[in-house]
């Protein structure tokens, strides 16, 4: 049985008081207010508190529809789980780490974090390496031990082939796999969690 | 009980990578790694190197004049 607040003509913020007021006294309350603003300010609050908020705008006046949500509602749930389904995936698409002047920063970057990779977790369980990022699997790497280390741990190792090609670098790669835009579309598609340097 | 490797602080990046190329140049195996939680520098980078090639360590950096703030032993 809804309750019915009628704040039609009184000042701010007496619609909004008045609407919290029923709010605790009910699971439904209709609040007819005189304007948008009104309307406005009580959604937010309600809102806030978790109901349910339906306008409906009459000619004598708005009507706030405040209802409160109950535990099930699975429709509404607007919460992202933590770690969804997937492979947790990191795309290195650069040999260097973030961007700026000089490479020579954001190649110590690089290898910082690879070295970090070996003792903190969670690890990713793919690693795809894209444009000047495979580089980075090839001989003469700054990183190709970590590499090895992390693919000894059964970490998986993607290069992108293109890339490698265009470099001239296929006969080089020392660590991974050599593989396809199809292959790491895939992968970057089905990631549960993709981290990009 | 020894600890297997040693970090040697710089107060910087290009100290950092200095250190590296020096080091190397001396036949000892190092490697750069952001600088241990547990020990404050002002740079973020740090240089590995084997506890037991300290001394040869340090005396590659001072013939160069390189700047260090030391060698440090890295705990687990």
């Amino acid at each position: 049985m809804a309750r019915i607040v009628d704040a039609r003509g009184l000042p701010c913020p007496q619609p909004v008081l008045r609407a919290r007021e029923a709010m605790q006294k009910a699971d439904e309350v209709i609040v007819i207010v005189d304007g948008p603003d009104s309307a406005e300010n009580v959604r937010r609050m309600a809102e806030k508190a978790g109901w349910v908020v339906r306008l409906d705008g009459k000619e004598e006046g708005v009507y706030v529809h405040l209802v409160r949500r109950s535990e099930v509602q699975p429709e509404t749930c607007e919460v992202a789980p933590e770690e969804s389904v997937g492979p947790r995936v990191l795309l290195v698409p650069s040999e260097t780490m973030g961007r700026g002047e000089h490479a020579e920063l954001g190649a110590v970057l690089i290898r910082s974090f690879f070295h970090t990779l070996l003792e903190v977790e969670p690890r990713p369980d793919v690693i795809v390496f894209l444009n000047s990022g495979v580089k980075l699997v090839v001989e003469g790497s700054p990183i190709l031990e970590d590499l090895q280390e992390l693919a000894g741990r059964g970490i998986r190792i993607l290069a992108c082939g293109t890339c490698l090609g265009y470099y001239e670098l296929k006969e080089k790669v020392a660590v991974g796999t050599v593989s396809n835009m199809y292959s790491i579309a895939e992968t970057l598609l089905t990631a549960g969690r993709l981290v990009s340097l | 009980m020894e600890p297997s490797y040693g970090v040697v602080l710089v107060p910087s990046v290009s100290h950092a990578l200095r250190a590296e190329s020096l080091v190397r140049g001396a036949g000892i195996v190092c490697k750069l790694i952001p600088t241990p939680r547990q020990l404050s520098s002002d740079c973020g980078t740090a240089l590995r190197i084997p506890w037991s090639d300290r001394d040869q360590v340090e005396a590659t950096l001072r013939a160069a004049n390189l700047d260090y703030e030391g060698v440090y032993p890295l705990l687990p």
